[in-house]
């Protein structure tokens, strides 16, 4: 059960001693609280008192950690239910399907393909992260073959399905020395899948048909010393998945449930139909999986998902900003009026919404504040004239606009001379304090 | 550059200046102190002085009308000169003077106990010592130590050379008869040798007052108090404006403008200091006695004054990651620091937490006992940074959440300090919408005071006049409340019944400040709470601090939110908790050890590190509140009055 | 080894809100469409009753915009060219609501008369049965200068009048309230503000049974973050016992959709986005399905392919 601030504060020696490098053993305690920091950055914790902290520090959903030849993907270590109670960590991991009985060339073809998939969002480049090459011929060589030919033009990570120990160990020497996903353990096979995890220290992957089944078999694998598992509880449909899903995050979350604390894979890839597809892969990474496995690659279906999975993981304790930019309001004209605030996104709708109510045609830039007011930025220093004159120049206001007159906020009037001084040629004018005031001003002073 | 020939109606010669100069600094220039409260942002309009010919620019003409503008009025500090000018400047407003502080000082207890022998660092001693003579050559120094070991076993001491210079001829004029006055130990070195700290001729007799001051400089107003040190009592206390308010009405108005030069920030520093000197004459003067008497003082504040008094680069307490230069201020002396007292006077700025939680906030918990208490309790400093405390013996945070100087009677239209002409108190009748009002002084009002905006925002929103979101309800039926240029206002007077001759309303945009107010200082105890996960119902009783705290109405203020909803008899009011905090670590050392302590241990809560406070404030942004489950009483006033 | 489910025990649940009214009940719908009445998150039916299937609204004009996607021009074809038989070929497509948007103007340039307005309300109304949502063109003194004679002209049909935004939403509960309709209640992705606009408009004297809330959405892409964490949240405080967010909520998914770049537009866009139909369709069946997850019961899509697809999806979510 995790410990409130308060509650790990009295387990410290409250001696205020600095040595972690917070100014109280409360501020400490608080980051310890929420994960910010390791119980070890304090040299004189007592072993009991560590002992105390240490259960309730480990994260109730197991960290795994995929591995290949250069690149890694780490998923789990969640520690809550809906994004908005801290944030999501850990993206899940978006797999392509490959089959073994796939002509050579084929997969070697959609491999390289994938791999070469980047797409731009929001100054970011994404990707998938991986393969999933399944045995569907049953033959250990061919398997092997296949992961080869796959190992010919990607080195992403991998996941590994067959349930049959002798395919899979084929599998697992062609791509020895790395760490993939066995898929999987079941209710027969999971005393030679274990040995196999062990031996080449990789996760495995535990196939249950219902939760009492997986979290038998987990205990039972874990009996062989196999730490690092992830779920497969069989849901296919969109209902059966998101219960299910729901229900092993919440027993690892609410009640620590460990035989089921483990990141989850889901496999859209067998929805039979694209369009079904995309739905089940959407919520499986809205709703807690931890890798998804996907059929046939095309970037209008991996594009929407690899944007989806940006935007849930996105830490919602950040302030909403909106971009920073030249807005157009009611169609403005070379000669339109040009206001500046800042985007943080209350003080940009406010604005936004006053200005459209005027019909008048506008150009807004919105300055990056870092998400602040008007008046909180000023006072930090993030939003100043220099700031201002450089948002002039980034979004190119002076090819747009053929007056050079722009409107400060009345809040920082006090910005006036030196905004003149940054913008030479340029005449400052400054508005209203308030967005609802913007009406009037503009009306009778623009 | 084209220089251009300005002229004053009220200077002695014009100034010439290159174009482009702002006109209030040209006014500077020719020794004109024009008022800038919002510092020169534009804000305030009270830097208005009349153009009569040449030509000028103005970026802004916020808060004039449209008939000074014709009139050629214009904003001192928005107007940049472009040819030569005429200007005519209109009387200055003088700051007015407190009532409150001075005129009814409270009196104020004595620690129960007060004994100035255990408790008091600053000691006084009368010594005899034997004149030299051929046979005993021994040198003055050592005549004046061996006397002080003889009489209070102090074997030896420090001493300053200005001092030194003259303790020859102090032990002469005495005729060997001397008083010796010594800081016997300073926080911030327990072991150091006692030093000296004044020499007085002759025998003071031991029933004489020894002087210290407890100072808070607050960035509205500076609050001294005269102490005897002997007896612990306070024997006078006077008040007075911040003189930095010339140069901004807010701590980062202040910081930006001592950061634009040497001038501007030794300019503050000499801003504060003389406010500060002139409160020693004071009084100095109502007990007879002079300043260079005073032997010690401590000094409370927030972040910001302590810097810009000590002449510290305050910049970085604006700019993130927000971290002051000191904290914990080492002992200084009154020259060095450049009070106009005895030089050599021990003083002792009380230590801050960070940079939006100073030595003022570790004063208040020290005299409000926050630290001392097993009793779960918030404490809060009602004012412009609103800072909170919660906690007990055990653990303590803290916060500050920027509320703004609304509920200081300022950026609200008809707003107002709590002097005389302003509406303290209103009440307004459910089914005529006419108010009744109470003034300071009893005369015609001039505007609204916190207070006042507190109860009458109560008022508006019990009566429906104001909807629970601040919306006015236009359609009712009542001449008060009309279509203003913001949108819906009420009006509390018509002008033909106050001071000015114009209306006294409160608008739209003054009902958004309020509410953004409070809900900052709301939020704030909610994010606290909520960072410790103390739920708000543990919480045992509220202290509420700030020169605000003595008017408050706690009705009113758990009407609109401010406050939360508690038994009344969770609440107390403390006054200036400050400088009552700086008043115990004058007196006693085992205070100041204690202030020290609680500085250290107090954890600093930052509130725009993430999204909780937003969301808190969102919540509280409505009234009371959006959780209407947190206001049972104010439910319930709501179904009986509306 | 038996894992004991932890279920969720919530004391609140949200209101069931109707749409529309038959004969006799006072209005001309051939159907009426129920939503809301939640007693758990969304879809877990093996902790509590979800009595309602989240709906799908077909959004049209009251005139062909001007500023549509080429690929919904395509698909709608002349149809929107007559908000009548663009209200039938929504039904047909597979709608359970049709939402009318008044436009700004006509398509003469000139301001949306009242009177032309109450006709295309009127026309829709004749063509289909299915419950109509009548949204305003977004300015506040327009809104309110169409909506009203709308409602007083459909007195008793139990429209969905939008949209009440918190500085102008008197006018519109009032007539609302007057004329047996019901209203939405929009706010801009806080929780705080959705609730404060829910507690303004039932102070009023609206039912709360006849106020559906718009937290608002972005899109994929677009911020459909903020969206999802604030229906979630609000959902959870409803079951929770809050009364002011036990309101069914609706999200205007096709408006925003259509905006972006990616639905909009097929030309000059990076070739890494894909097919634009297949992108498009994907990115408003997305969106609307993840909000549908967080608890959204009405969602207004524009695409009739789209339709299909999440109506398919929340057939699959309500199979227990």
């Amino acid at each position: 059960m995790a410990l409130s601030g308060i509650q790990i504060y009295k387990l410290l020696p409250q001696t205020n001693c600095k040595d972690c490098g917070f100014p109280t053993c409360l501020a400490f305690a608080m980051k310890l609280a929420a994960k910010q920091v390791e119980l070890s950055a304090c040299p004189h914790v007592s072993e009991e008192a560590k002992a105390q902290l240490a259960e309730s520090a480990a994260p109730p959903v197991r960290l795994i950690t995929l591995k290949s030849n250069g690149h890694e993907i780490k998923v789990g270590n969640e520690v809550v239910l809906f994004r908005h109670e801290k944030t999501f960590y850990n993206k899940p991991g978006l797999f392509i399907r490959v089959r073994d009985d796939q002509p050579a060339d084929a997969v070697k073809a959609a491999v390289a393909a994938v791999d070469a998939y980047t797409v731009g969002y929001v100054g970011m480049d994404l990707g998938l992260d991986g393969f999933a090459v399944e045995s569907v011929s049953g033959d250990a060589a061919t398997f092997a073959a296949a992961i080869g030919a796959v190992r010919t033009v990607s080195g992403r990570p991998l996941v590994l399905i067959s349930k049959d120990a002798q395919v899979m160990a084929a599998g697992l020497g062609a791509v020895d020395g790395e760490q993939p996903l066995i898929y999987g353990a079941d209710g027969d096979n999971w005393e030679a899948m274990a040995d196999l995890a062990k031996q080449h220290k990789a996760p495995l992957a535990v196939i249950g048909s219902s939760l009492d089944e997986l979290a038998e078999l987990t205990e039972k694998i874990k009996g062989k010393g196999i730490e690092d598992m992830v779920l497969d509880p069989g849901g296919r449909d969109l209902s059966t998945s998101l219960v299910q899903a729901t229900q092993i995050r919440r027993l690892s979350i609410k009640k620590n449930f460990r035989p089921l604390g483990y990141p989850i894979i889901a496999f859209p890839c067998d929805a039979g139909d694209p369009a079904r597809e995309s739905v089940l892969a959407a919520q499986a990474i809205a709703k807690y999986a931890g890798f998804v496995v996907l059929g046939d690659f095309s970037p209008e279906k991996v594009y929407p998902l690899l944007v989806l999975r940006e935007n849930i993981y996105t830490d919602p304790q950040k302030p909403i900003q909106v971009q920073p930019g030249l807005y157009e309001i009611n169609d403005p004209k070379p000669e339109s009026p040009l206001l500046v605030t800042t985007n943080f996104s209350i003080t940009y709708f406010s604005v936004a919404n006053e200005v459209e109510a005027t019909g008048i045609p506008t150009w807004l830039m919105v300055a990056d504040a870092e998400g602040m007011s008007v008046l909180t930025a000023w006072a930090a220093g993030k939003f100043d004239a220099e700031r201002i004159a450089k948002s002039v120049k980034t979004f190119n206001v002076e090819d747009k606009v053929s007056q050079k007159r722009i409107v400060l906020p009345g809040h920082v009037a006090v910005l006036s001379g030196e905004l003149e001084e940054e913008l030479p040629g340029w005449e400052v004018k400054v508005g209203p304090r308030e967005a609802v005031d913007l009406p009037a001003f503009m009306k009778q002073v623009l | 550059m084209a220089e251009h020939t300005v002229t004053f109606d009220i200077a002695d010669e014009p100034v010439v200046v290159p174009t482009g100069t702002m006109l209030a600094e040209a006014a500077r220039l020719a020794g004109i102190d024009i008022m800038q409260p919002c510092g020169g942002q534009g804000r305030c309009g009270r830097c208005a002085v009349q153009v009569t010919s040449g030509s000028a620019r103005s970026r802004s003409a916020q808060r004039l009308s449209p008939e000074a503008i014709e009139q050629g009025f214009v904003l001192a500090c928005q107007t940049v000169v472009e040819g030569d000018l005429t200007v005519v400047v209109p009387p200055q407003e003088k700051v007015e003077r407190r009532l409150t502080t001075d005129r009814v000082a409270a009196e104020i207890a004595v620690p129960v106990g007060y004994d100035p022998h255990s408790a008091q660092t600053i000691r006084r001693f009368s010594l005899m010592l034997s004149p030299p003579d051929m046979a005993d050559q021994t040198d003055d120094w050592s005549r004046l130590e061996t006397a002080l070991r003889q009489e209070a076993d102090i074997p030896r001491l420090r001493v300053s050379l200005p001092l030194l210079q003259r303790v020859g001829a102090i032990l002469r004029e005495g005729e060997w008869q001397v008083t010796a006055v010594l800081d016997t130990e300073t926080w911030d070195c327990e072991r150091c040798l006692p030093r000296l700290v004044d020499l007085i001729p002759g025998r003071v007799p031991h029933t004489m007052p020894l002087w210290g001051a407890a100072i808070d400089i607050g960035t509205t107003t500076v609050s001294l108090w005269l102490v005897d040190l002997i007896t612990g009592k306070v024997e006078a206390q006077v008040a007075e404006y911040n003189g930095q308010i010339a140069r901004g009405e807010d701590v980062i108005s202040r910081i930006i403008y001592a950061g634009k030069s040497d001038d501007n920030s030794r300019e503050m520093r000499e801003l504060v200091l003389g406010t500060i000197n002139e409160l020693f004459e004071k009084a100095c003067k109502r007990v007879k006695a002079s300043p260079a008497e005073v032997a010690k003082v401590t000094i409370s504040g927030n972040s910001t004054m302590m810097h810009l008094l000590l002449g510290i680069p305050a910049e970085n307490i604006r700019l993130s990651p927000f971290v002051t230069a000191v904290n914990q201020i080492p002992t200084l002396s009154a020259g060095e620091v450049g009070l106009d007292i005895n030089p050599e006077a021990t003083v002792d700025c009380l230590p801050g937490v960070a940079s939006y939680v100073g030595a003022d906030i570790s004063a208040g918990v020290l005299s409000s006992g926050t630290d001392d208490t097993d009793a779960i309790t918030l404490f809060i400093d009602v004012g412009t940074n609103g800072e909170t405390v919660l906690g007990s013996r055990e653990w303590l945070v803290t916060c500050a959440c920027s509320a703004g100087p609304a509920f200081e009677g300022a950026g609200v239209r008809d707003g107002m300090r709590a002097t005389v002409g302003a509406i303290e108190e209103v009440w307004v009748n459910a089914n005529t919408f006419e108010p009744t009002y109470r003034v300071i002084g009893g005369k015609q009002p001039r505007g609204i005071c916190g207070s006042g905006l507190i109860s009458l925002l109560g008022e508006l929103f019990l009566t429906g006049i104001i909807d629970k979101g601040g919306n006015f309800n236009v359609d009712l039926d009542t001449p008060r409340v009309r279509e203003g240029e913001h949108g819906g206002e009420y009006v509390v007077a018509w002008g033909d019944g106050t001071e000015h001759g114009r209306d006294i309303a409160i608008t739209r945009v003054d009902v958004d400040n309020l509410l953004r107010a409070k809900a900052a200082i709301y939020a704030g105890f909610t994010v606290l709470a909520d960072s410790v996960g103390i739920p708000f119902e543990t919480i045992e009783q509220m202290l509420v601090g700030g020169s605000f705290g003595k008017y408050i109405n706690i009705e009113k203020a758990v009407d609109i939110g401010l406050l939360p909803d508690m038994p009344w008899d969770h609440f107390q009011f403390l006054g200036n908790t400050s400088i009552k905090g700086a008043y115990l670590a004058l007196l006693d050392k085992r205070s100041r050890r204690r202030i020290r302590d609680i500085a250290t241990r107090m954890t600093y809560i930052e509130l725009s590190a993430d999204n909780t406070f937003y969301d808190a404030f969102m919540s509280a942004l409505f009234l009371p509140h959006t959780d209407l489950s947190r206001f049972p009483s104010v439910s319930e006033a709501m179904t009986t009055k509306g | 080894m038996a894992v004991e489910i932890p279920k969720d025990t919530w004391t609140g649940e949200v209101h069931a809100v109707t749409l529309g009214a038959i004969e006799a009940d006072g209005g001309t719908r051939t159907k009426t469409v129920t939503v809301g009445g939640e007693k758990t998150l969304p879809f877990m039916h093996f902790e509590g009753e979800t009595p309602n299937a989240p709906v799908v609204a077909v959004e049209i004009k009251d005139r062909r915009p001007d500023d549509w996607s080429p690929l919904l021009e395509e698909a709608w074809g002349s149809a929107m060219d007559d908000p009548a038989a663009w209200a039938k070929a929504a039904e047909e497509a597979g709608a359970d609501l049709i939402q009318l948007s008044l436009s700004l103007t006509g398509s003469d340039g000139n301001p949306t008369t009242p009177q032309a307005a109450v006709d295309a309300v009127k026309a829709v109304l004749g063509a289909t049965g299915l419950p109509l949502l009548v949204f305003g063109p977004g300015q506040a003194d327009l809104d309110n200068e169409l909506l009203v004679p709308v409602a007083e002209a459909t007195k008793g049909e139990r429209l969905v009048l939008g949209l009440c935004e918190d500085k102008n939403y008197r006018t519109i509960a009032a007539t609302a309230m007057a004329n047996d309709h019901l209203v939405i209640a929009r706010t801009a992705m806080d929780v705080n503000l959705a609730k404060q606009l829910n507690i303004l408009i039932s102070d009023m004297g609206l039912p709360l049974e006849r106020i559906l809330m718009d937290p608002t959405t972005g899109a994929l892409g677009y911020g459909i973050e903020y969206g999802y964490s604030v229906m979630e949240r609000l959902r959870m405080a409803a079951l929770q016992g809050d009364a002011m967010t036990q309101l069914p909520m609706i999200v205007t998914i096709g408006i925003e959709t259509w905006k972006t770049k990616e639905g909009k537009v097929g030309d000059g866009v990076p070739e890494a986005w894909g097919d634009w139909k297949e992108r498009a369709i994907n990115w408003e069946t997305l969106t609307a399905v993840t909000l549908i997850e967080s608890a959204a019961d009405i969602v207004v899509l524009r695409h009739p392919e789209s339709v299909k697809r999440v109506k398919a999806a929340v057939t699959d979510l309500m199979t227990v």
